[in-house]
Formats: C-alpha cells, sequence, structure tokens
C-alpha cells in the first residue's frame, strides 16, 4: 500500500519535473547568441526575408508564448520541425534512435554475459589473485575516459591490426529497412554480409560504451553475492552439508541476477550518458550525436524534441528504479 | 580529533587507498611544481613548427605535438588545469547541493517534494549533455566549463544530504530531545552534519574523478578552454588526425587522465570503507 | 570418338563467340568516392560549393561547361554563343537532339526556367547572378535559342554561365507545391541530363547513379557504369579506405601528412595539380583599433608564413602574399607581400595612432584543424608582439551568420576561398567591393572608393587588358593597406585508385566529372 503511494506521489510529479526540465531547456536555447532563422534562411537571404522567415516560424513572438505555445502543440504529439533538415522532429529521432538503441542493447549484453559471471567468480574466490586483477579492472573502468578507449582501440584494432573498420554503422548503404536495427534487419532478411560488415563496426563502440558498465556490473554483483554467501541462511545450508553448487546456482545467482535488475537503471544512466560520447568518437549517426549537432547549430526545436525524449525516458527510469530498491531495501521503505 | 587519526590509521591499512593518495599526490605535484619539472615550461605557448611531431626522446620525454611543443611540459600544466576545473567545480556542487538537501531532508511534505524533483531534472539529462548545452551557449572557455559541471553536479550531493537527514531524523533521540523543548532545527543541523559528513567526503572524492572526466570530455569535443590551453581533453582531440604514427600524442594525456581520475576513486572507495561500514553493504545506494 | 569431339569443338567455338561478343560492353565497373561534405541536397541550385559539386557536374549539364588546368569554358549543352555590341546581350544556341534522363528533349525553354529558378529560390549561384540579371528578363527566342539580358555589362557573366545548371523544366513544375519551384521533391530527386543519372539517395550517406548512355556528350569504349557519392567525415577513415581500396577517389585537400601516407600506398596515385584555393585571416577594416592601417600591417608582418606554409603543412602549399591565386591572370606579380618579422611589425605598432588595448579575436573554424592552427600561430605572434588574443570558434554556418555584419564578425577570422568560377572576381572582386558587404567573402569590411571604382570597371568591361590592369592596381593598394592577411594557394592532391586513368582536373570540378574516367585494366 506505502508502495502504492509512494508510486503515485511520484507520478503525480512526473509532468511538472518533465515541465521544469523543458523550462530550463527552452531559456537555455533561447540564450543562444547566434540566429539560427538567419542560417536557415541562407546566405544570400536579405534582413526582410529573414524577418518574414522569423515570422514564419513563429519566433517574434515573446518567449513566454511561444513556451506555452510549444506545450500546447506537445500535448498534441506535434515535436515541431528541424529548422535544418526540415523534417519533422519525431521523424528525425525516431530515425537515430534504432543507432543508439542498438549499440546500447549490444553494450548492456556484452556488459551483462561477461560482468555477471565475472562478478560471481570473484566473489567466490575472494581475495585471489583472479580477484584482484578483477579489482584493478573494474576500478579503471570508472577511471578511463570513454571517448580515450574508443581512441585507443580504434589505434590497435582499426589502424595497426586492421581488424576492424575505423568508424561508422556501414560503409554504404542499409539493409532494407525493418526495425533499422542494422544488425536485426540484416539477419531477417537473411542479408548475413550486410550482418557481418555492421558486427564488424558495431564491435568496437560496443566495447568501448560497455568497458564502464562492466566495470560496475562486476562490482555490485561481486558485493551482491559476498552479501548473500554471508547471510544467515546461506550459513545454514551450509552448515547443513549442502553440496556448494546448489547453493551457488540456487541463492548465489538468483541474487545475483536480482542485483542486475536493480542495477538497470543506473547502467541505462552510464550507458546513456556514455553513449554521446562513444557516438562521438565513432561517428555514429545517434541520438547522441544529433543532441550535440542540433545544440552546435542551435536547432531550437531539435533541442527541445531530445531534452522531452531524453527527460521522459529518464525520468520514468528513475522512477521505476526507485521503486525497485523500495522493493528490494526495506529501510528504504520507511522514508 | 580522535575520530580524524582513526580514519587515517585505518585508511592506512588498505593499500589501493594508499596508492589513491600517491597518484593524487603526484597530480598535486605535477600542478604545483610545474614550472620546475617541465623541461619546457615555455611551450605552454611557444611554437617550435620545424619540431612537430617527434617521437619521445632524451630531450623530449615524451615527444612534440603538432606545433612541436614539448608534450610532457604541456602535460604538466594540464594537470594544474585538471585540478582547477575539479576543485572548483566539485566545492561549488557542494555548496549548492548540501543545503538544498538539508531543506528538503528537514521538511516534509510538498517543499521537500519539490526540491527533490528539481533535482531529478537535473539527473533526467545526463551531465555531459547539459554541460554541454552551457558551454556551448556560454561560449568556450575555462570559467564556463567549470560553470556547466558544478549546475549538472549539485544534485548527487542534494540526494545524498536527503537520504542522510532523513535517517537521522528517525533516530530515536532526536524525537526525544526535541521532545526535551529544543529546536528541531538546531537538532537537525547539528546531529545531521557530522553524520552527513562521511557521505559528502566520499562523494566528493569520487565527485572529482567523474568531473575531471566530463570536463576532459568537454574539452575533447572543442567546448573546454580554447588553444593553446594545454588542457588534456583538448591535446587528445588534437591528436587523433596524427595516429596512428604519433601514437604517443594521444596515449600520454589519456594516461594522465586514467592516473588522476583513478587516484580519486580509490581514494574514494577506500574513505567509504572506512568511514561507512554500513555503506559497504548496500552497494545499490551510490552512483 | 570424332563425334564427340567434334561437339566438344563445337561448343568451345560457341563459348569463344560468345565471349568475343560479350567483351565490348565493358563489365560493370563501379567508381566509389569519399566526400568530405554532406550531400544534403540534390538540388542543382541550392548549392553553389565545391564540396557537394559532384552531384551537379554528373547529374546535370549547362550551357557551357570549365574544364582543364588552366580552366577553360568548353561549350557543353550550348554549341555557341554571341554578345551583343553594347555587352547587354547573350544569346546562346543549344545544341539539338540532347535528351533528359527522362528521355524528352531539352529545349530553350528548360534553360529559361532553369534561370528564373535560380533567381527565385535565391540560393546558390542566385547570390552573383542576380547582380547581372533580374527575373523575367531571359527568353526563350525560339526551340534552340536562349536569350540573356543584362542590366548593364558584366565580364564575369560568361564565367558564372556554367552555374546555370537545366533543370527538366516539365517534370519540376509537374512537383510543385505551394509555389516551392519544387524545391521539396527536387531536394532528393533527379531531373537532370547529366552523364550519369541518379539511382538512390540518401542524405546521410550519399548518392548512387548509372551510366546515361543517350547522354549528348557519347560514350567512348571504356567507361564507368556507376558511381557511388559517399559522404565520409573522418579523414583518417578516407585515407584508410583508400589505402584498403574500399573507396577509389577522394578529396584533394587532406594535410600533408595524410597525402605522405598515401603515396606510400601501393594501390593509390596522388594527383598534383595547381589550384586555386586561397587561405586567409580576413581583418575587420571597421572595428578599432583594426580600422588603423599600420595595426593591420604590424598583424600581418605577425604571422610566421613559413612556419606555417613549410613546416607545419610540410611545403605542400605556395606562398600567396595577394588575394588572388598566383596562378591566375590579374595578379601584380612585382608585389612581395608581407613576411614573418617582428621588428618590423613593432615598427608599424609604433606608427600607429590607434593604441591596441583590448585582445583581438581571432575566429576558425570548428572541425577543420588546419583553421585552429593557423588562428594558434597567428595568436603567437600577436602574443610577441606583446597584444593578447581571444580564440573563438564556430560552425561554417555560424561563422558565416557572424560574418555578415561588422559588429558581429570576430577581428579576424581564418577560412578558406576556393574557385567557384575561374576568375579574379572571385576573390579579390567580391573580397573588396564595398557592395558586397554582407557576404562571407566580404567580411574584411573593407570601403575604399578607388579600389571600388577599380573593381567595378573590371565587372563591366570585357577587354581583358583593361581588366588585368584594374585587378593589379586594386591588388596592389589593398596590399598596402594590408586589408587582409593572404597565407597561401594550395595546391591540389588529389589520391586516385592507381589503376583509374583520364582524370581532368580543374579548380572548379576537383576532379570529380566521372564521365572521362575508366579502368585501365
Amino acid at each position: 500500500m506505502r508502495l502504492l503511494a509512494l508510486a503515485l506521489r511520484r507520478l503525480l510529479w512526473f509532468v511538472p519535473t518533465l515541465l521544469g526540465l523543458l523550462v530550463i531547456t527552452f531559456v537555455i536555447s533561447r540564450v543562444v547568441p547566434a540566429d539560427p532563422v538567419a542560417l536557415v534562411a541562407g546566405e544570400t537571404a536579405t534582413p526582410a526575408q529573414i524577418e518574414a522567415l522569423r515570422r514564419d516560424l513563429g519566433f517574434d513572438r515573446p518567449l513566454p508564448v511561444q513556451f506555452v505555445d510549444y506545450i500546447a502543440r506537445l500535448a498534441r504529439g506535434d515535436m515541431g520541425v528541424s529548422l535544418f533538415t526540415r523534417r519533422p522532429i519525431l521523424d528525425d529521432l525516431l530515425q537515430r534512435l534504432p543507432a543508439t538503441i542498438e549499440l546500447t542493447v549490444a553494450a548492456m549484453v556484452v556488459s551483462i554475459l561477461i560482468g555477471i559471471p565475472l562478478g560471481v567468480l570473484s566473489a567466490l574466490w575472494r581475495n585471489s589473485a583472479f580477484d584482484h586483477a578483477l579489482r584493478i579492472l573494474t576500478v579503471s573502468g570508472l577511471a578511463i575516459a570513454g571517448f580515450w578507449l574508443g581512441i585507443m582501440l580504434q589505434l590497435l584494432f582499426s589502424m595497426r591490426l586492421g581488424w576492424t573498420p575505423l568508424n561508422g554503422r556501414l560503409p554504404g548503404y542499409p539493409p532494407t529497412h525493418i526495425t533499422g536495427l542494422y544488425l536485426v534487419d540484416a539477419a531477417l532478411t537473411w542479408d548475413w554480409a550486410t550482418f557481418g560488415v555492421a558486427l564488424r563496426h558495431l564491435a568496437l563502440p560496443a566495447a568501448t560504451l560497455a568497458f564502464p558498465a562492466l566495470a560496475t556490473l562486476v562490482r555490485f554483483t561481486r558485493a551482491g553475492v559476498l552479501d548473500v554467501m554471508q547471510s544467515n541462511f546461506v550459513l545454514y545450508e551450509r552448515a547443513m552439508g549442502l553440496p556448494r553448487p546448489l547453493i551457488v546456482w540456487k541463492y548465489i545467482l538468483r541474487s545475483a541476477l536480482t542485483s542486475t535488475v536493480t542495477q538497470i537503471g543506473l547502467l541505462l544512466g552510464i550507458l546513456l550518458a556514455g553513449a554521446v560520447v562513444t557516438e562521438a568518437v565513432f561517428d555514429w549517426p545517434g541520438i547522441g550525436t544529433y543532441a550535440v549537432s542540433s545544440i552546435v547549430l542551435s536547432d531550437y526545436n531539435a533541442i527541445m524534441g531530445f531534452t522531452v525524449w531524453a527527460g521522459a525516458i529518464f525520468i520514468v527510469v528513475n522512477l521505476l528504479v526507485d521503486l525497485a530498491q523500495t522493493l528490494v531495501d526495506p529501510r528504504e521503505r520507511a522514508t | 580529533m580522535s575520530t580524524v587519526w582513526f580514519v587515517l590509521t585505518r585508511l592506512a591499512r588498505d593499500r589501493s587507498a594508499l596508492i589513491g593518495l600517491a597518484l593524487i599526490a603526484l597530480l598535486v605535484l605535477a600542478a604545483v611544481a610545474a614550472p620546475l619539472l617541465a623541461t619546457h615550461p615555455d611551450d605552454v605557448f611557444e611554437l617550435h613548427p620545424s619540431e612537430r611531431l617527434r617521437a619521445p626522446s632524451s630531450t623530449h620525454w615524451l615527444g612534440t605535438d603538432r606545433m612541436g611543443s614539448d608534450v610532457y611540459s604541456r602535460l604538466l600544466f594540464g594537470a594544474r588545469i585538471t585540478i582547477l576545473i575539479g576543485l572548483i567545480a566539485v566545492g561549488a556542487s557542494l555548496i549548492i547541493g548540501v543545503p538544498i538537501g538539508l531543506v528538503a531532508g528537514y521538511y516534509h511534505g510538498w517543499v521537500s517534494d519539490a526540491l527533490m524533483r528539481v533535482s531529478d531534472i537535473f539527473l533526467a539529462v545526463p551531465q555531459v549533455v547539459l554541460a554541454i548545452a552551457i558551454a556551448q551557449t556560454l561560449g568556450p572557455s575555462l570559467p564556463n566549463v567549470i560553470l556547466a559541471l558544478s549546475v549538472t553536479y549539485w544534485p548527487w550531493f542534494a540526494r545524498v544530504v536527503y537520504a542522510e537527514t532523513r535517517a537521522v531524523q528517525k533516530e530515536a533521540f532526536i524525537e526525544s530531545t526535541a521532545a526535551l523543548g529544543a529546536s528541531p532545527w538546531r537538532l537537525t543541523v547539528l546531529h545531521v552534519l557530522p553524520n552527513i559528513a562521511s557521505p559528502i567526503i566520499v562523494r566528493s572524492s569520487i565527485g572529482m574523478g567523474f568531473t575531471i572526466l566530463t570536463a576532459a570530455a568537454l574539452g575533447f569535443l572543442g567546448l573546454g578552454p580554447p588553444p593553446p590551453t594545454p588542457e588534456w581533453g583538448r591535446t587528445i582531440a588534437e591528436s587523433r588526425e596524427f595516429l596512428p604514427d604519433a601514437w604517443w600524442y594521444a596515449a600520454a594525456p589519456g594516461l594522465a587522465i586514467f592516473l588522476t581520475v583513478m587516484g580519486f576513486n580509490l581514494l574514494g572507495d577506500g574513505l567509504r570503507d572506512v568511514l561507512d561500514p554500513r555503506l559497504r553493504r548496500s552497494p545499490a545506494r551510490d552512483g | 570418338m570424332t563425334h564427340g569431339r567434334s561437339r566438344l569443338a563445337f561448343v568451345l567455338v560457341l563459348l569463344a563467340l560468345a565471349a568475343l561478343v560479350a567483351t565490348p560492353a565493358v563489365a560493370q565497373t563501379r567508381f566509389v568516392f569519399a566526400n568530405e561534405s554532406p550531400y544534403d541536397t540534390l538540388d542543382p541550385h541550392a548549392a553553389f560549393d565545391v564540396g557537394r559539386v559532384a552531384v551537379r557536374l554528373n547529374l546535370y549539364d549547362g550551357l557551357y561547361r570549365w574544364e582543364d588546368n588552366p580552366p577553360k569554358l568548353e561549350p557543353w549543352l550550348a554549341e555557341s554563343h554571341t554578345v551583343s555590341p553594347d555587352g547587354l546581350t547573350y544569346t546562346f544556341k543549344l545544341r539539338h537532339g540532347a535528351k533528359f534522363h527522362d528521355g524528352t528533349e531539352i529545349t530553350a525553354e528548360d534553360v529559361r526556367y532553369s534561370a528564373e529558378r535560380i533567381l527565385a529560390i535565391k540560393k546558390g549561384a542566385a547570390s552573383l547572378l542576380s547582380t547581372m540579371i533580374a527575373p523575367e528578363s531571359t527568353k526563350a527566342v525560339d526551340k534552340y535559342t536562349v536569350q540573356f539580358t543584362l542590366a548593364k555589362p558584366a565580364a564575369i557573366f560568361l564565367a558564372v554561365v556554367p552555374e546555370i545548371h537545366v533543370v527538366n523544366s516539365a517534370l519540376v513544375k509537374k512537383h510543385e507545391k505551394d509555389g516551392d519551384w519544387g524545391q521539396a521533391w527536387l531536394t532528393n530527386n533527379d531531373a537532370g541530363s547529366g552523364s550519369y543519372q541518379l539511382t538512390r539517395y540518401d542524405p546521410a550517406i550519399g548518392f548512387q547513379a548509372r551510366r546515361f548512355p543517350d547522354h549528348f556528350k557519347g560514350w567512348g569504349p571504356k567507361y564507368i557504369d556507376e558511381i557511388d557519392f559517399r559522404f565520409v567525415k573522418e579523414d583518417n577513415t578516407r585515407v584508410l579506405g583508400m589505402i584498403k581500396g574500399d573507396y577509389q577517389g577522394t578529396g584533394g585537400y587532406l594535410p600533408n601528412d595524410q597525402v605522405k601516407r598515401l603515396r606510400e600506398a601501393p594501390n593509390v596515385k596522388i594527383v598534383e595539380q595547381e589550384s586555386m584555393r586561397i587561405m586567409m585571416f580576413q581583418i575587420n577594416n571597421q572595428r578599432p583599433p583594426l580600422n588603423d592601417m599600420h595595426v593591420r600591417r604590424a598583424i600581418s608582418y605577425a604571422f610566421d608564413y613559413d612556419g606555417f606554409n613549410k613546416e607545419i603543412l610540410g611545403g605542400s602549399v605556395e606562398r600567396n602574399p595577394v588575394p588572388i591565386p598566383n596562378n591566375m591572370w590579374g595578379v601584380p606579380k612585382d608585389v612581395k607581400g608581407y613576411t614573418y618579422s617582428l621588428d618590423k611589425a613593432k615598427e608599424e605598432l609604433k606608427q600607429a595612432r590607434a593604441r591596441v588595448d583590448r585582445p583581438i579575436t581571432v575566429g576558425y573554424l570548428q572541425g577543420f584543424s588546419q583553421t585552429e592552427q593557423a588562428a594558434t600561430v597567428m595568436a603567437n605572434g600577436l602574443r610577441k608582439l606583446g597584444l593578447e588574443t581571444k580564440m573563438t570558434s564556430e560552425v561554417w554556418p555560424a561563422m558565416v551568420e557572424r560574418m555578415k555584419k561588422p559588429e558581429t564578425s570576430p577581428d579576424l577570422v581564418v577560412y578558406w576561398i576556393s574557385t567557384y568560377y575561374a576568375d579574379p572576381n572571385n576573390w579579390i572582386g567580391e573580397m573588396f567591393n564595398s557592395k558586397q558587404w554582407g557576404t562571407f567573402k566580404a567580411s574584411s569590411f573593407y570601403k575604399n572608393p578607388k579600389v571600388d571604382e577599380l573593381l567595378e570597371t573590371a565587372l563591366k568591361t570585357t577587354d581583358r587588358a583593361a581588366r588585368e590592369k584594374a585587378y593589379q592596381e586594386a591588388a596592389r593598394i589593398v596590399v598596402n593597406e594590408a586589408a587582409g592577411v593572404w597565407i597561401y594557394n594550395t595546391k591540389y592532391f588529389g589520391p586516385w585508385a592507381k589503376n583509374i586513368e583520364g582524370i581532368r582536373f580543374s579548380p572548379v570540378g576537383n576532379g570529380q566529372e566521372i564521365r572521362w574516367l575508366s579502368y585501365s585494366k
């Protein structure tokens, strides 16, 4: 019941929080000194033409009016049109979303598949050489600059060894569009050549992005498993003579998986933040590069659109994570 | 004072924390003594185009960059910028975040909710993106980077202080002393502050590492201090077009960032282990 | 036995004959080019720049075309032209039977429509064309004759004519929406007659096209069947791609270090050509203290030209001290320009009446590391004079925006001016004529009535000798007053696959006209 109350309270705040985010972004994006309207009008536009375009786009009205109008249209699902591509923002976002999803999911899969077993093993073999080596790895994972790691990987695997391409998702045209996820699309259309090429392009960016997530996951899994191993019921079962592998399987792995679920929120945060920089290094045409280029070009509508999307996702994820934590940690429930 | 001694002795037994401390000391030394330790201190500004992109040698320990300046010397001066950004940004975040967390934790009801939702707003978008937006809007420069980082990091402090304040409030002795007539505000502050000291210290150390990484990312994207500032992230970006031949040009500043952030992370971990054993058991609490 | 053998022989002969018959058609050949700018539009009237020239050269045709180096005007869709004695009327005779990609014949009406369209949508070459012809002044006299009427005589009209790319007027009109002259449609589609016909386009990736067999220029025995122009942003990726053979061509203005790597690659050849592309610092002549000639001269003496050209760029460029490329006519050959001399700079500062008491803003382009390096070298020189600098960077569109007004333009901005058309007016004319203020080439905000007069004269008369004298004199004045800092003229170092032949390089097209190319083996 308290959980429900908590959830409801947080949901009530969803809209104001999002609104607050939009206000801040709106203000920031309009403070920009460059004038995107003039940019869009073209190199040869006269001042009269620029003003006409400004009126067309509605940018001559007072800021509060513009903001209210934006919110009103947003409520109807209209994110506006990009000043530069002249296409609806929603279209632009949807077109670039699959690239980021593909990258993020690949990184998450890699970090989970490698991270959890490593974490469990290092807890089971506590204080062994393996554990210590892994500790160095996990500390490094959060200390390495993502963009530098990407560049070093490029240096070794692309430039020196030639095993992977340097950047981008594909050298040429994508497979037939079904989901926008090239691996999925290529597999669905039985285009295994493209599948292989896309996989090789995905390798380095996914590895770069996965590294800090991997490190975090190993740490938390290890701590979670240690907790469980020292808990009373496990000690009881060991005293009762239950075989170790069974204990490992029954309690430890389950707890490890549970701890992962609660960490998904954290992981997602790390991955999405890392995606911006990773996409920049590997020229990956996803949401991250879209956000950065919109900011650099002062494309107001695109900046707002990206913020709405990202903000909504994060707020929801944060809410879910907080709820999950409340479920897991009784101490939190009291708050 | 005895607690400080206690902490220090416990810390001294943690080998990785000591390594962290040593790395930080190295960074501080590099920054403070840069003019003395540098082999070519003028290369912060000076150009020697005829000596560009030389491999590491006895005269240039880490080689030269695209303008012929000594990479090693510029790295040392870059340490100054790194420390400056870290200290001021984390300090400012602290000054903003702690009071907000205190107020949100002390009060219940919509004030507290509102404050925490404001902090949610700032956490809603990746810190990097928000920092990029601010830095690009205001223009690439050192003060703007620091501003952007401070504005985006304070929620972490606010959250920690909020949680601690709430936890302390529930302690029985608060309620009983309040019953004796002491002002609840004064009580909370007096009792909360010593308790939140530990998480704040831990957060600051980890925050230094985090902030330095984000600052380097901004520098890499060209949004940090302009050339010829020897900021580490910018140097890495500059080096890219000369790879793979001039690999030292990219490797050196990256390693510097790595060692620095590792130092703060190790220290932070060690502090956390010593100061708050309770936290050690619930890894889900921290970010 | 004999039966089987003779049958085998018969089959072999058949196969041999089949092979013989099959060979004249060259096997499917592809050519992939890695471009450093995105092909964000296919509309030939929306872009004028060298970065996206492949669309215009391969999918479209103009009345004349610039070919070879030094650039010459070659009749293309037009066979000839005449000019009226007063220099106001240009009449072009079109060739008969030239076809668009959809099979319809190219007529004078298409040419007229194209010219009007450029003026109407006000993009690309409109900025130049609109100074010479007015809307509705172009006439299709008959099916194969088109007539342009100029407001006043303009020497550069003929030089700009190649930019009037002829679009299929019927096709474009069919897709007009809300009076947009078909822009929304033509951005993504092909209404041309060029040597290649569009097959695929993605603004984020690039375009593909296949050979148009009925092109009026005809085809030789060897050619490229399919062209693929791709946007590849990173220098390193393009270089690696050339070395691996993924690309057969890429832009020829790579940094010297990359050119060296390509020279060493066994399957790449570097085609070296004199080009016309100046790099310079524009000085904001209107903003104090830069409105003082001696301050500008001091700045001109403070840049380490040799350090930049010879060391940082490895000698791949030539010092170009005047605002006209060295290899263009109109350059005063006796003018030596400024050198790197801090002593002379300090002398000039002493003579200046204005005092430099604030940091000088030096603007460079985000994403173009050479401009960043040039700005750094300039800042270093100024620092040695005791002058503080503040670096500022923008992406190119934002910088163009800032350079429209003297109030927002930085004190110094560094960038290039390439060959839009092969005439000195492309540089010195558009840079220093005070009527050009607000265009990106004229961010010097220079105003000198004498220079204006010289440049206007050069625009009006078609007498080459008179024009040459005018440009030379204008150049002398401008250099003397140090209206800008002119650093180098670049050479073209084009990386091409070794087995590609037939490349025709022109500074206007940069060799991206694929119809002349073929594989040697």
